[in-house]
C-alpha cells in the first residue's frame, strides 16, 4: 500500500524529468541511438547512391521477409547468452573477462557429446550436450575470480591469459582426437542427427532455445532483484566495501556469480553450435561471442532484460546491413560495426547530456529551496 | 576605513544532485583580519571556500579579489592571485620531505633540474621567520599531525599567500596545539596576512578572531565584530534556537546487573613491526557509554577495526561481545552476537551511495525473516520497513527509492544509524557518529544513542570532538600512542583541557589507575 501511495505522490511531480535517473538514462539510450542513426546516414549519403533508402533497407529491411526475422532471431540468443554472462560479472563489481575462452572450450565438450552415440533419445542428447557444457563454463570461470579473492591476483589479466589457453586446448583437442579425414581445416566431426535442436516454426530457424533463454532472462531477472543473492550482488557491484562491513563474503559472491556466468556461456555455446553449425570449428566457430557479449552488458546497464533487447537490436541491425548489401553493394556490411561504436560510446559517455540534467537539477534545487 | 582584499556578491552554488550549498551570499573581508565563517556543519563553509579558492565554480554571482572580477578555473589560478588553503584533510606526500611537499608543483629550476639546494634554504628561511621550528628536510611520514598542519601553512606562505583559508585546522589538535597555532594566526596578521578561518568550535572563534561571519542553511546571516557579540547570540545565529547541550537529562539510570557488552583484554597488534595497540584492556557495560577520547591516529582506528572483525593483521588478547569470545569469528558472527556498527567513513563503509536508500537501510539485516518471503525477499516489507525508519529518523528525502547520495551528509548518516538501530543491538560501536554532520542531525543522532543506552545497549563511542564525549560518555578512556593513558570513571567529572594533557602524552595514570577501564 505504502509503495503504491509514495510512488503516486511523486510520478506526477517527475513525469518527463530528466532528474528522474531510471528515466534520464532511458532518453539518454534514445538519443544515443538517433545521433547514430544520424551519422550513419551522414556514412550512407557518401557512400550511397540512395542513402534515404539504403537507410530504410537497414532500419525495416529484416522484417521484409519471415526468413530475414528467423536469421535474427537464430543469431541473436547465444550473443544474449553471453551478455547476461557478463551482466552478472559486471554487476556484481567483478572484471572477469573470462566468457570468450569459456564460449571456446565448451564447444569441445558439446562437439564431443553431440558426435558420440550416448543416446538414441533426440531430446536426452541436446540435453545432454548443455549440461556438459554448463558444468565445464561453471567450473572453468570459477578459477580466476577464486584466484582474485584467495590470492588477490589481477582477475582481467589472469582470465584475459586463460582466454589464450582455453583457445589453443580447444585446438590441440580437437586436431588430436576429433578430427575427420574429410576436412581441411580443424574441425570435429559431424554432430549426430539426434543432437539437433528441434525449430519451434518450420521452416524457419526459430528453435525453442528461444523459450530457454526468455526462461533464463526471467529468472536471471527474478535473482538479482528480488533474491538474496541478487541483494548481494548489487550491494558488492556499488561498494565492496560496503558490502564487506555489512557481513557479505566477497569470497562466496565472487565464486557463485563465476559460476552462474559459467553456466551461462555453457549455455549460449551449446545453443550455438546446435542451431548454426553441423561440426566444430574452434577457429571459427564460437570466436567473438564472448567479447561481444561484453558490449552487450554495457548496452543494457547489466539489466538481463536490458542485455536481452540489445542482443535482439544489434543482430537486427547486422541482418539490416546484410539485406542492403544484397541491394547495394557500395555499402559495406562493416557499417553495422561503426552504428554499434558510437551508440556504445555515447551511452556509456558520463558527460552526455549531463549539462541538461544538471541545469533541471539546478531549477528544481533553487525551487525546493525556496518552499 | 581598511581595504577590501575580497568580495562576495550574491554567490549561489547548486550541486550538480540539486543542493544548493549557498545561496545569494554577501560578504567582504578586509586586508589585514582575522575573520571566522562560523555555521554548522554542512551550511555550506566549505564549499563557499572551495569557491573562493578556485576548486569549485559558483554557479552564480561575482568574487572580486584585490578590486578585479575573478573567475578561478582551478585552485591553480587563485594561488597564483595570492590565495592559499590549508585543507581540513591535509594534501601532502608522507614519504616526501617537507621541502619536496612545499615545492611541488612550483619547483625552483636550475638548468633542467629541481634547485633543491634553493629550495630548502628558502624554505627554512620561510620557516625560521614564522617560527615553525621545522627541519624542512625531514620526511613528512615523521612528523605529528600539528607539525603537518604547519608544513601545510608554510605551504601556502611559500607561495606568498596574502589570504590563507584554514578549513576546521582544529579539529585534529589539542587544546594545547590549538593555543599555539592562535599565536601563529596573529602573527601572520602582524605581517599583513589575511586570515580566514573555519570553524564549528565557538569559543576558539570568539578566542581569535576581528570580526565573524554567518552561515545557516546555506545563508549568510550577515558579519559581526566579534566585540560586539556575545556566545548566546552567535550561537542563536548559527542555528536559529537554543542548543540543548545536556544529555544527562535523557539518561536514565536502570540496572543491568552489571552485564558486560563488551570486555577486551590485553589487546596488542603490531603494524609493520610497530606496536599500534600496546596492552589495551577495558570493558563496557550492559546500559553505559563508554567514550574513547583521543586524537586521531592514535590506533582508535585499530582498536575499532580489532573489535568489530575488520582487521586484517592478526591481534594478541581477547575481545567478548555479549560473554561470546569472538576470536577468529568474522564481523558476520560478531553482528549475529548483537553487535552494531557506525563506521567513521559513511560514504566508503557506510552506504552504497549509487543505490537507493530503501538497499541502505537493511544490509546488515537483509536475511532477517521480517523482510523476506519463502523463496525471496519481501520487498513490500521492506518498502515498509524503509519508509518507517525514514520517518522515525527524520531523512530528508523524497521517497525510499532515491539513491543515497543525492542527500546530505546529515541524513545519510541518519541512513546509517538508523540500519544500526533497527538490529536492535547489545551492543553498539559509535565511530565519529556526527563526524561533519549538521548540528540538528547531530543532536537527533545523539538522541538515538542514549535511547539506546537507556533500553540497555552497552555503547563505544569513538569520538575526537572532546565535546561530543564529554556530553554523552558515562566513562571515558583516553588513548595516546596505542595505549590508554587516562581513565575517568565519571563522564560528568572531567573538562576539556585536563582530557588533553592525557590525549597529548603530558600525562599518563598508573597501571592501577586504568585498570579501573576494565573492572569498574
Amino acid at each position: 500500500m505504502t509503495d503504491k501511495n509514495t510512488s503516486s505522490k511523486y510520478s506526477k511531480k517527475y513525469k518527463l524529468s530528466l532528474t528522474n535517473s531510471k528515466l534520464f538514462d532511458t532518453i539518454k539510450m534514445l538519443i544515443a541511438i538517433l545521433i547514430a542513426l544520424a551519422i550513419t546516414f551522414v556514412i550512407l549519403c557518401l557512400v550511397s547512391d540512395d542513402p534515404v533508402n539504403a537507410l530504410k533497407t537497414i532500419l525495416f529491411g529484416p522484417l521484409s521477409k519471415r526468413r530475414y526475422i528467423g536469421s535474427v532471431i537464430e543469431s541473436f540468443i547465444p550473443y544474449a547468452f553471453a551478455g547476461l554472462a557478463a551482466g552478472v560479472l559486471f554487476k556484481s563489481g567483478g572484471f572477469n573477462l573470462g566468457a570468450e575462452g569459456i564460449f571456446i572450450i565448451c564447444g569441445v565438450v558439446i562437439a564431443a557429446i553431440a558426435s558420440a552415440p550416448v543416446t538414441t533419445s533426440p531430446i536426452l542428447h541436446p540435453i545432454l550436450c548443455y549440461l556438459g557444457a554448463m558444468a565445464l563454463g561453471g567450473v572453468l570461470m570459477i578459477i580466476p575470480s577464486f584466484l582474485k579473492a584467495k590470492f588477490n591476483t589481477n582477475e582481467m589479466v589472469v582470465s584475459l591469459m586463460l582466454n589464450s589457453i582455453y583457445a589453443a586446448i580447444a585446438s590441440h583437442i580437437v586436431r588430436t582426437y576429433m578430427m575427420t579425414s574429410k576436412s581441411n581445416s580443424v574441425a570435429s566431426k559431424d554432430y549426430l542427427a539426434t543432437a539437433k535442436i528441434p525449430n519451434l516454426y518450420e521452416p524457419y530457424r526459430i528453435s525453442i532455445c528461444l523459450i530457454l533463454l526468455f526462461v533464463v532472462m526471467i529468472i536471471l531477472h527474478l535473482i538479482m532483484f528480488k533474491s538474496r543473492l541478487g541483494y548481494q550482488i548489487r550491494l558488492s557491484g556499488s561498494n565492496p566495501k560496503f558490502a564487506e562491513y555489512s557481513g557479505i563474503s566477497a569470497f562466496k559472491l565472487a565464486i557463485s556469480t563465476a559460476a552462474i556466468a559459467g553456466v551461462l556461456c555453457g549455455m549460449g555455446a551449446t545453443t550455438h553450435l546446435l542451431t548454426q553449425s553441423s561440426f566444430y570449428t574452434p577457429s571459427q566457430s564460437l570466436v567473438g561471442i564472448g567479447f561481444s557479449g561484453m558490449l552487450l552488458a554495457m548496452l543494457g546497464k547489466n539489466n538481463p532484460i536490458g542485455i536481452v533487447v540489445a542482443a535482439f537490436l544489434i543482430k537486427y541491425l547486422e541482418q539490416g546491413t546484410a539485406v542492403l548489401y544484397f541491394v547495394d553493394k557500395s555499402v559495406p556490411a562493416e557499417i553495422v560495426a561503426i552504428v554499434e561504436g558510437i551508440i556504445i560510446m555515447l551511452i556509456s559517455s558520463q558527460h552526455f547530456l549531463r549539462r541538461l540534467r544538471e541545469q533541471q537539477l539546478l531549477k528544481e534545487g533553487l525551487e525546493e529551496h525556496a518552499e | 576605513m581598511k581595504e577590501t582584499i575580497l568580495k562576495l556578491d550574491n554567490v549561489t552554488k547548486v550541486y550538480p544532485n540539486g543542493t544548493v550549498a549557498n545561496r545569494d551570499i554577501n560578504m567582504e573581508f578586509e586586508k589585514g583580519e582575522i575573520h571566522s565563517i562560523v555555521g554548522e556543519n554542512g551550511a555550506g563553509k566549505s564549499t563557499l571556500m572551495k569557491m573562493i579558492f578556485g576548486i569549485e565554480k559558483p554557479s552564480s554571482g561575482v568574487i572580486t579579489y584585490k578590486g578585479k572580477e575573478v573567475h578561478f578555473e582551478s585552485s591553480m589560478d587563485a594561488i597564483k592571485d595570492g590565495i592559499g588553503m590549508v585543507h581540513q584533510h591535509f594534501m601532502l606526500i608522507p614519504s616526501f620531505s617537507i621541502v619536496d611537499n612545499i615545492i611541488l608543483g612550483d619547483e625552483p629550476k636550475k638548468g633542467l633540474f629541481v634547485d633543491t639546494k634553493e629550495a630548502a634554504k628558502r624554505c627554512q628561511e620561510l620557516s625560521d621567520k614564522y617560527n615553525f621550528e621545522l627541519d624542512v628536510n625531514a620526511k613528512v611520514s615523521t612528523l605529528s599531525v600539528a607539525k603537518r598542519q604547519k608544513v601545510e601553512i608554510l605551504k601556502t606562505l611559500y607561495r606568498n599567500a596574502e589570504l590563507i583559508i584554514l578549513d576546521e585546522p582544529t579539529s585534529v589538535l589539542t587544546p594545547q596545539e590549538t593555543e599555539k597555532l592562535f599565536d601563529q594566526l596573529r602573527f601572520f596578521k602582524q605581517q599583513g596576512h589575511t586570515i580566514l578561518f573555519i570553524s564549528h568550535k565557538l569559543e576558539e572563534v570568539k578566542q581569535i578572531s576581528d570580526r565573524i561571519s554567518v552561515i545557516r542553511n546555506g545563508v549568510s546571516k550577515g558579519t559581526y565584530l566579534n566585540d560586539e557579540l556575545t556566545m548566546e547570540q552567535l550561537t542563536n545565529l548559527i542555528i536559529g534556537r537554543d542548543l540543548d547541550n545536556d544529555m544527562d537529562a535523557y539518561k536514565t539510570h536502570e540496572d543491568f546487573h552489571d552485564e558486560k557488552a563488551l570486555v577486551v583484554e590485553h589487546l596488542k597488534m603490531e603494524h609493520n613491526g610497530k606496536g599500534v595497540l600496546n596492552d589495551i584492556s577495558f570493558a563496557v557495560k550492559a546500559g553505559e557509554i563508554l567514550g574513547v577520547a583521543g586524537v586521531e591516529g592514535n590506533g582508535q582506528i585499530d582498536l575499532v577495526k580489532c573489535i568489530v572483525g575488520l582487521q586484517k593483521t592478526q591481534y594478541e588478547g581477547s575481545i567478548r561481545i555479549c560473554g561470546t569470545d569472538t576470536d577468529k569469528m568474522n564481523i558476520r558472527q560478531r553482528r549475529d552476537l548483537g553487535m552494531a556498527y557506525i563506521p567513521e567513513d559513511r560514504m566508503g563503509d557506510g552506504t552504497a551511495g549509487e543505490l537507493p536508500i530503501s538497499d541502505n537501510l537493511i544490509s546488515t539485516y537483509y536475511t532477517r525473516e521480517d523482510i523476506n518471503g519463502k523463496l525471496f525477499m519481501d520487498n513490500k516489507k521492506i518498502a515498509k520497513v524503509s519508509d518507517d525508519l525514514i520517518k522515525t529518523f527524520a531523512v530528508k528525502t523524497k521517497s525510499a527509492e532515491a539513491a543515497v547520495n543525492s542527500l546530505s551528509g546529515g541524513n545519510i548518516q541518519k541512513v546509517v544509524v538508523a540500519r544500526e538501530y533497527n538490529t536492535n543491538p547489545k551492543f553498539m560501536i559509535a565511530e565519529q557518529p556526527t563526524h561533519g554532520i549538521d548540528i540538528g542531525s547531530a543532536e537527533f543522532v545523539h538522541h538515538k544513542l542514549i535511547e539506546l543506552r537507556n533500553a540497555g545497549a552497552g555503547i563505544l563511542l569513538v569520538s575526537a570532538d572532546l565535546n561530543e564525549v564529554i556530553d554523552l560518555a558515562d566513562r571515558i578512556i583516553v588513548m595516546f600512542d596505542g595505549q590508554i593513558s587516562g581513565y575517568f570513571p565519571d563522564g560528568n567529572d572531567v573538562d576539556e583541557s585536563s582530557l588533553g594533557m592525557y590525549m597529548l602524552g603530558a600525562k599518563h595514570q598508573s597501571a592501577e589507575e586504568i585498570g579501573g577501564a576494565l573492572n569498574d
